[in-house]
Parts: structure tokens; C-alpha cells; sequence
């Protein structure tokens, strides 16, 4: 019973992390209509900033900002720059250009910074508090889940109440409607991947101090689990991308605890399968089944 | 759809496998490797002033992080020995090539080594997994394949693949001289391990079975390179209660240990594999708190890294002369030994080397090499290291204590008293 306490707890704080980036990519496949491949080397780069920044002030908070912003940023950028000269006629165009954006910037990182991992730390301690004598949730993961979940409840509130919110979700929608009727959808789809890329950029900030520290690839897994989570949950699901994500984080360290590490990947592949199979549109999708 | 396309296919692919394998017998034709022997004959890669041999290494993606440094070091070894004179003559030209860690593109550019570059040799390509995909390949077409930089035992496998040499200590002979060390200076107490869920972990469990009998850990933990998160497993041996753990790890994975050990408030004496037991590597992820955390650990080598040691001290000064100035840890070491160690071979080759030359000279059994102990090298071991000594750290300083094992060939370590090799001629190798 105290294990089962114990991987739950050490899942849910991984999972808040797998749900924020999963949430990205919904937020972009909403905004899009393209999985955005490259999530997660921008958000490394992002995470460069915020270490310099860091390493500069002395602050982790200013860090922080500072990824949201250089996350921010780095969407414009990509959207602005890269993305839009995508052809619609086929999604796989979209996906090769991500793709070629991340071996750019991986390149570009281990040109200028090298390929040594940097350690991070973090602003809360990592000691797990101790709840009858077992060890549970650190400071640093109640952090992250208040951060993520608090999060998740904001973009909520930006989607449905406000009228950004409105005109983000028509242009997703029925762009050819909300032009006519006088959104600018083009300047909609840049705000959706500026929001994207800044959520993302945060989930990596987060993810990094819990492993091995800082390098071009800290991201790699990240997005792989992700995208997992965003496919699980439905990828125009923000409550799918929340619980998915939260959901893949316990599968793992359960099965990594109770069956082996070599066994989670297929765990979570099996996951992926079954759902696809039941209901190919993710577990909370509104449509039918996945229209791209 | 309309039939047209469809009838014309086949008519199509036949002509395109037709030209193809016209072309791939031309190229067979052209360049088919001599495998030597002909002393008449330059063997490939041999000019009468330079001997152009390659690599493959990770340069680039994740194992970069720990690993990089490592063809850098044999580079700036090369240019220190071609300056002062080459081998019999010959400057060492050492081809570098990235594959990022990846079997498939370590495929890729070992073909485009031995087919387009024409080496005379591998040397030291970089990992179990990446060059395991071109092991028969290399002996196939008979391309001398020394010292594979991995610890895995499939490189001493003479009958099987005569054309290939491993470097590392073996896991197995690691594994045993730590469980001995464990044995001796920490009995009675409780021993577990973390291991990569590969050969590196089944090789180094075997070794520690192999001394402390079968069984006898109290949990044995693995983990995934994929996933960086091994809070399950340490909490997993925190809660067994184990209180010394042997690690086969790779360095990132010691530091993650480690690192999450300390969080959980779990205390515990570690040893690990010398392939995840660099101070310096270890100290650049862990970051301040390394010497604090790291007070104690134990881990194996067999290369001369120690401050004050003369084998040190010279790759100190060719790392600062022709590596610009690179840091300095375990991986400096090994590259350098790995470059000294290919001269000393090239040297016993001849004049004249060839292919075959280097292997024999390789399997006569009369490299000395830089080690702590003596080459294992001969007809029937293709393994060089079969011993290793025991480092400890204290006060942020990994050094030596004067423990050596040696391999007893039967599942156990002993003692070993010999001295280690001195250096000679200040580290160029001569015939």
C-alpha cells in the first residue's frame, strides 16, 4: 500500500508536466490544425533564456518570465517566418517543416552552448514531504500541479469568456465564417501558437530541474509522452490534454515500479492503441473521429 | 484508378533492380577491400606518409553530453605523434564521423568510411547497441576493428570475429572486482543494483552474482535511458533497504541516482561501473552539491587518470597544447590511451603494415599499452583489460587507494600487485 502511495504521488507531479505540454500542442492543433513537431525544441530554447536570465539575476522568477516571454516569442517567430508557408493540401508538409525547425534549433543550441548538460535547480526543494511514513509530493511537485491545474483553469477562462477567446476558438473553428464576419484569423492563428509555444516553454522550465539538468535534447521525451497524452486525450481537448496527462504520468511509474522500466514505453504504446481503437478521436474529443 | 500505371509498374522496377544491381556489382567489382597480406600492395588507407583510419562516434544527440570529448582527445594525441615523427614515418590521419548514437546512421558512415575514405581501420567506435550493427560488416569485408570503446564482452570473440579488438574493461570483470571490493571492505551488509536494461545491466549482474553468489542482492532495479525518472526505482531500494549499491549506469544516469537518492533522504555507499564513474563528468551534473554527495563513491579504472601520475601529466600537457585546452576528466584519458594504444599497434605492424600485419601484431600478445594493468591481448583474448583498481572520492578528489583485481578466468577476482605500465619515450610508440 505505502509503494502504491508512493508511484502514485512521484506519477501525478510528472503527469502535471506531460499534461502542460500536451496542452501546447492542443492549444496549436486548435489554433492550426498541425501537431507542432517542433514544441519542443523551441520550448529548449526558451529554457536557454530563462537559465541565462537566471544565471544572471540570481532569480528564478525573472527566469521564468522570461521563458513565457522567449517562449512567446519563439512562436511568433516559427509561426510568422516558417509555418505559415505550409501547404494545407497535405498535413505532412507542416510536419516535415517542424521537423527541419527542430534540427535547426537543436544545431543552433549545440553550436552556441554545446551539447554538456547543465544543471538547474529548482526554486522549491525536491525532498518529498513525509505523510505516515511515506514519502509523498515534494514542494516542487505541489508547485507544478498548483502551476499546471491553475493554469489550465486560466486558458479556460480566456477561451470562454472573453472575446479574444471567442475569436481564437471561431477562427479554429470555421475560418472562412469568422473572416466574413470580420476576424482576423490570420493575426488569430499567430496569437494561438504565441499562447502554444509559451505554455510549452513553461512545461519544459518545469520538467528540467526533475531530471539530469539542461542540454539541446532535454525536451525529446517530453514531447514523445506529450504527444501521447494530447492523442489519448483528444487532441482538441484541454480537459483530454489535463487528465491524459496526468493519467500517463501515473501509468508509468506504476508499471515502471511494479513491472520494470523496459516495460513502460509499451505500456503507454499499448495505452495509445487501445484508445485509437475504441475511440480514435482520444477519450474526450468532441467530434466524432479526427477530421485531419 | 485507371490500369495503365498499374501494368507499367512491374515493367519499371525491373529495369530499376536490373540497373542497380548492374551498378552494385561494378562497385563490388572496384572495391572490393584487400585484406591484406600482399606486401607488394599498399593496404588500403596506407600511403608511404600517412595512415588515414576512422571512427564513429556520438557527436551530436544525447550520448553526446557524455561522450564527445572522447574522439577529441585521440585527435589531439594524433596531432602531438605526427608532430614528433608519426609511426615509422607516417602521419595518422583520423577520420571522425557523428551517428549521433544511432545504429542505423552508424551503418551509414562506417560504409561510407571503409568504401569512400578507404580507411585502413576502425578505431574505437563508440557504443554497444551502435556498433553492434556494424561488427559483421567490419569482418566480413576483413576491416581491422580495434578498440571498440564499450565494455560489452561481444568484442572478445576471436573465433567468431577475428578482425575485432575491444578497450574497456569488461562489465563482467568490473562487476566482479567491485562485488570483491563490496565483499571485503562493507561485509554484511545489504548490496542492490541499478542497471541499464541492456547487456550493460545483464553483464555487470552476472559479474556480481559471480562473487556474491546467485541471488544473494537484496533487489536488483533497472531503468530506461528513455525515461529520466528513477524515483521508483531508488525508492524501490530505499525501501529493501539496501546500503550498498552498485551501479551500471552511465554517467548521467550515476548523477540521476544519485541526485534522486539525496532527495528522497536516502543514504547510501555507491559503486559504479567506470563507464558512469567520472568525477568530473558526474560534478557537471550534479553541480554544486557534487563533492558533498559524491564524498565516498567508488568506481574501477583501469587508465592511468590520476593527479601526479606521469601517463596524466603528459595528457595534460598534449590536452592543453593541441586540444585547446579542453577540459580535463576521464574521457581525455581514454581517448588518448585509445590513440597511444593504436600507434603502439601500428608501430609492431612494420613498415609496411597491412590489414592482416596490425591484427597479428595486435594478437601476438606484445602491446604494452598504458595501463594499470597488463593488455589482456593474445591468439585467444580479444579483450584488452581484464583487471581493474579501485578509485575512491574524497574531498571532491577521485583517486587511486591501491586496490587492483585481476580476472582469476573462473568467475572471481584476485589481488593484483604488479606495477602499472611506465611511460616511455614521452608517449610515442616505437617499432
Amino acid at each position: 500500500m505505502d509503494r502504491l502511495l508512493f508511484l502514485l504521488a512521484t506519477g501525478l507531479a510528472r503527469g502535471a508536466i506531460f499534461a502542460l505540454f500536451a496542452l501546447a500542442l492542443v492549444l496549436i492543433w486548435r489554433a492550426a490544425r498541425v501537431v507542432n513537431f517542433a514544441q519542443g525544441a523551441m520550448a529548449v530554447v526558451a529554457v536557454y533564456v530563462a537559465f541565462a536570465v537566471t544565471g544572471l539575476t540570481g532569480s528564478y522568477w525573472i527566469g521564468l518570465a522570461s521563458a513565457l516571454v522567449a517562449g512567446g516569442l519563439m512562436g511568433l517567430v516559427v509561426e510568422r517566418g516558417v509555418m505559415r508557408f505550409a501547404s494545407h493540401a497535405s498535413p505532412l508538409s507542416g510536419v516535415i517543416i517542424a521537423i527541419g525547425v527542430v534540427m535547426v534549433l537543436q544545431s543552433a543550441l549545440g553550436i552556441a552552448f554545446g551539447s554538456n548538460t547543465r544543471p538547474m535547480e529548482a526554486p522549491f526543494s525536491e525532498s518529498p514531504i513525509v505523510i505516515g511514513g511515506v514519502p509523498v509530493l515534494s514542494p516542487y511537485d505541489l508547485f507544478v500541479l498548483i502551476l499546471a491545474v491553475g493554469l489550465m483553469g486560466v486558458l479556460a477562462l480566456l477561451f470562454t469568456r472573453t472575446s479574444l477567446g471567442l475569436q481564437l476558438r471561431a477562427s479554429a473553428f470555421a475560418p472562412e465564417v469568422s473572416r466574413l464576419l470580420g476576424v482576423r484569423v490570420t493575426r488569430m492563428v499567430t496569437a494561438g501558437w504565441v499562447l502554444a509555444s509559451a505554455v510549452g516553454a513553461l512545461a519544459a522550465l518545469l520538467l528540467v530541474p526533475t531530471e539530469l539538468g539542461l542540454n539541446p535534447h532535454s525536451a525529446d521525451m517530453l514531447f514523445v509522452s506529450a504527444f501521447t497524452v494530447a492523442v489519448v486525450g483528444g487532441l482538441d481537448s484541454p480537459p483530454g490534454a489535463l487528465i491524459g496527462g496526468l493519467a500517463v504520468g501515473v501509468l508509468i511509474s506504476l508499471v515502471t515500479g511494479y513491472l520494470g522500466a523496459t516495460v513502460a514505453p509499451i505500456a503507454v504504446l499499448v495505452l495509445l492503441v487501445a484508445v485509437l481503437l475504441v475511440r480514435p478521436g482520444g477519450l474526450f474529443a468532441t467530434t466524432e473521429a479526427r477530421t485531419a | 484508378m485507371s490500369h495503365a500505371p498499374t501494368r507499367s509498374a512491374p515493367r519499371r522496377t525491373v529495369a530499376a533492380v536490373s540497373a542497380a544491381s548492374a551498378l552494385l556489382l561494378a562497385m563490388s567489382a572496384c572495391s572490393t577491400p584487400s585484406g591484406g597480406g600482399d606486401p607488394a600492395e599498399a593496404a588500403p588507407g596506407v600511403t608511404d606518409d600517412t595512415v588515414t583510419i576512422g571512427t564513429h562516434q556520438p557527436l551530436t544527440g544525447p550520448a553526446a553530453a557524455g561522450y564527445s570529448s572522447i574522439s577529441a582527445a585521440t585527435t589531439a594525441y594524433f596531432a602531438y605523434l605526427n608532430e614528433n615523427g608519426g609511426v615509422n614515418g607516417r602521419e595518422i590521419e583520423y577520420l571522425v564521423k557523428d551517428d549521433g548514437y544511432n545504429p542505423a546512421n552508424t551503418q551509414t558512415v562506417v560504409r561510407e568510411l571503409v568504401q569512400d575514405d578507404e580507411v585502413f581501420a576502425i578505431l574505437n567506435g563508440l557504443g554497444t547497441p551502435t556498433h553492434t550493427a556494424v561488427l559483421d560488416y567490419l569482418n566480413q569485408n576483413e576491416v581491422p576493428d580495434l578498440f571498440v570503446a564499450s565494455g560489452s564482452t561481444s568484442w572478445n570473440q576471436p573465433e567468431e570475429y577475428p578482425w575485432t579488438f575491444g578497450f574497456n574493461a569488461d562489465y563482467v570483470t568490473e562487476a566482479e572486482a567491485l562485488a570483491q571490493y563490496a565483499d571485503d571492505e562493507f561485509a554484511g551488509q545489504s548490496v542492490c543494483m541499478l542497471g541499464q536494461d541492456d547487456d550493460f545491466g545483464d553483464e555487470f549482474l552476472e559479474g556480481l552474482e559471480n562473487v556474491l553468489g546467485e541471488g544473494s542482492l537484496a533487489s536488483v532495479q533497472r531503468y530506461s535511458v528513455s525515461n529520466q525518472d528513477v524515483v521508483a526505482q531508488i525508492g524501490a531500494m530505499q525501501a529493501a533497504g539496501c546500503e550498498v549499491n552498485m551501479l551500471a549506469t552511465v554517467n548521467g544516469f550515476t548523477a540521476l541516482a544519485i541526485g534522486t537518492a539525496a532527495k528522497l533522504g536516502y543514504q547510501a555507499q555507491w559503486m559504479s561501473s567506470s563507464s558512469g564513474g567520472d568525477y568530473v563528468t558526474l560534478a557537471g551534473f550534479l553541480g554544486e552539491a557534487a563533492p558533498l554527495l559524491l564524498e565516498g563513491f567508488v568506481t574501477t579504472n583501469y587508465l592511468p587518470y590520476a593527479p601526479g601520475n606521469e601517463w596524466d601529466d603528459l595528457f595534460r600537457q598534449i590536452n592543453d597544447d593541441y586540444n585547446d585546452g579542453a577540459p580535463f576528466d576521464g574521457n581525455t584519458v581514454f581517448g588518448m590511451s585509445v590513440g597511444y594504444l593504436f600507434a603502439e599497434a601500428l608501430a609492431k605492424a612494420g613498415d609496411n603494415p597491412t590489414r592482416q600485419g596490425i591484427v597479428d601484431a595486435i594478437a601476438s600478445g606484445d602491446l604494452v599499452g598504458n595501463g594499470l594493468v597488463p593488455l589482456a591481448f593474445g591468439s585467444d583474448s580479444h579483450s584488452a583489460y581484464k583487471g581493474v583498481s579501485i578509485t575512491t572520492v574524497t574531498a571532491g578528489v577521485q583517486d587511486f587507494i591501491g586496490v587492483t583485481y585481476v580476472s582469476d578466468g573462473d568467475g572471481g577476482v584476485e589481488p593484483y600487485d604488479g606495477d602499472a605500465v611506465p611511460l616511455e619515450n614521452d608517449g610515442v610508440p616505437t617499432s
